[in-house]
């Protein structure tokens, strides 16, 4: 039983939209990986990101794929993303958005190498840490597990306060740091989005940030947090950091981070059955998000709800049956997610508040 | 100070008497006498009572790296019975076809990780299906295969951490994009320093990396190094 499922059980839930996704993201991959079963190699790995790896595949969602390149460079990389793209087109999938940071191939220099400063560019960061937070690879996963234990080896290696500061607290603040500033990307990309696409889109991508862009900053922040909550001796967690033993911390993360974003959150919050109204709140919340992209009973309109959050201007939105049930679901997300982790009652909140702003 | 010394196989290949020669003035401590290809086994293991090895305080015997399944049955035979029970024999486990023939040699079999080309026995976890079939089985650890599956080291501390009471040799080299031993980089050198601290002392180290007679001892030199700790930065 995964923790999602058990807390579902404890707080006498019915995710019923969420265990859905789940069933069309394993049968959606398992129809890619077939299509593209003789494209990876050991050095060439297609990752996908998004709703797939997140697995909350609902109809309409696109497939966010990357051609991960760690060996040497070769002529035929881009015929091969070119077909990899045709074979994806063929199968009636969705490509990725019009800003190219998917649906091409990409070399795993500046990933593990362009960590902040000047050439960290925006998409070289969104790549990075979508690669971290909710990746998942089609066929060979060679290069993709390579080039994530280099990139968590950057994070982990250079945090000299994780291994010598005299803080208690064991959080690694380069990746947590990250994670929190790639959220405030997103954050401002939206309003840039506002300002570059008046045509609409507005109010789907104001949902997936309430929902599910938070939900992955939750998983990255919990992810940081695992390091230091696996302890529960705080003795045992002192000595075990004393010895800087990076890969075995790479090893830890990497199992954690084998889980989708919303399994993250749920095994952090098992233990806290004091707060299980809040955990049902915002599991339940999450689920009607799911529901509501889901559904493709039309409207009036004959459009589905997540095509008409996607084509409502925003100079419509006041009043709207539609985006105010959006709304209202992301609301009880957002209490919920106070409720639990700004808190000093619990160890996460705790954390939450001495990490998650100064 | 560790234990080092060369694989016959990459100072003269296929050339284990040259390789012998060649090594005389090293006066190394360790010695793996290699029988890569199928047709240098025999030949190995029937001039073995000719040699003078007294030099050598440490020698281990690398089985063929490949040989058909009709061939399985003699190669093992062969080893069993031709190379003397206290040398470990180095093995590669892709090369096994049925495993029941190999159980026999108990921990003087010792498995080498692989690199990236090789379908099995790369990392922690798929050594551990090997060791499952050959359970008293002991480990060859080559950090040079390990860093070239994972340049992070995460693998090699994983394979450290889990087999360390398997350990009886490692291999060290550079193992470059297409899977040949080169004379270690600097870049090697640091990353396998990383997990140094997890080897021994005592472990006899055996060179691979494939360098002319004028460069042995400068290699020999660089290995040491090479599985010096790195120091916290």
């Amino acid at each position: 039983m995964t923790a999602l499922e058990a807390l579902e059980s404890r707080t006498g839930s019915k995710w019923e939209h969420l265990r859905m996704a789940r069933q069309t993201s394993a049968s959606e991959r398992a129809e890619i990986t077939k299509a593209l079963d003789t494209f990876s190699t050991a050095d060439a790995s297609i990752v996908v990101v998004g709703s797939l790896a997140r697995e909350e595949c609902t109809p309409g969602s696109d497939v966010d794929w990357t051609l991960l390149l760690d060996g040497m460079s070769k002529p035929q990389d881009e015929q091969l993303a070119r077909d990899i793209r045709q074979v994806i087109e063929e199968l009636g999938k969705k490509q990725p958005g019009r800003e190219g940071v998917f649906g091409t191939f990409v070399s795993s220099h500046d990933l593990i190498h362009r960590i902040g400063g000047e050439t960290d560019t925006n998409m070289n960061t969104t790549r990075r840490i979508l690669l971290l937070l909710e990746s998942i690879s089609i066929g060979r996963p060679d290069a993709h597990n390579r080039v994530l234990n280099n990139i968590l080896y950057r994070y982990l290696e250079e945090d000299r306060g994780l291994w010598f500061g005299s803080n208690s607290s064991k959080v690694p603040r380069f990746l947590f740091n990250d994670v929190a500033r790639y959220w405030r990307t997103m954050a401002v990309d939206f309003a840039y989005k506002q300002r570059t696409r008046p045509d609409g889109g507005f109010l789907l991508r104001n949902t997936k940030l309430r929902l599910s862009r938070k939900l992955l900053f939750l998983a990255g922040m919990l992810i940081c947090f695992d390091c230091h909550t696996r302890f529960e001796d705080p003795r045992e967690r002192v000595e075990f950091y004393k010895g800087k033993p990076v890969e075995a911390v790479i090893d830890r993360l990497r199992l954690v981070l084998a889980q989708p974003p919303l399994e993250i959150l749920a095994s952090s919050l098992v233990p806290y059955t004091a707060f299980d109204k809040s955990i049902k709140k915002l599991f339940t919340a999450y689920d009607e998000f799911l529901g509501m992209l889901a559904d493709e009973t039309p409207l009036s309109s004959g459009l589905t709800k997540r095509e008409h959050l996607d084509t409502l201007h925003v100079d419509k939105i006041e009043g709207d049956p539609v985006a105010t049930q959006a709304r209202e679901i992301s609301h009880r997300f957002r209490d919920a997610i106070t409720e639990l982790f700004l808190t000093r009652d619990t160890e996460l909140g705790k954390l939450t508040i001495e990490y998650g702003v100064f | 100070m560790r234990s080092v010394g060369f694989s016959s196989g990459a100072i003269a290949y296929g050339d284990f008497m040259g390789a012998l020669a060649t090594l005389r003035d090293g006066k190394f401590p360790c010695l793996e006498l290699s029988a890569l290809r199928i047709s240098e086994l025999a030949p190995l293991i029937d001039a073995l009572p000719h040699m003078d090895l007294s030099a050598y305080s440490y020698i281990s015997f690398h089985a063929p790296s490949s040989f058909s399944s009709d061939e399985e049955a003699w190669v093992a035979d062969k080893l069993f019975s031709g190379v003397p029970a206290q040398w470990p024999i180095v093995i590669h486990p892709d090369t096994i076809f049925d495993f029941t023939r190999w159980t026999r040699f108990g921990r003087r079999l010792a498995i080498e990780n692989m690199d990236r080309r090789k379908p099995i026995g790369r990392t922690a976890c798929e050594l551990s299906v090997v060791y499952e079939k050959l359970p008293d089985a002991s480990l060859c650890f080559d950090v040079g295969h390990a860093r070239q599956c994972d340049p992070s080291m995460t693998e090699a501390f994983l394979i450290l951490s889990r087999f360390r009471d398997k350990l009886v040799e490692i291999h060290i080299s550079e193992v470059n994009s297409a899977s040949q031993h080169d004379a270690i980089s600097h870049g090697a050198k640091i990353a396998f320093q990383q997990i140094a601290r997890m080897i021994p002392e005592w472990i006899p180290v055996i060179i691979e990396s494939r360098v002319t007679p004028a460069q042995i001892v400068t290699e020999a030199c660089r290995a040491i190094e090479a599985l010096a700790p790195a120091r916290f930065a």
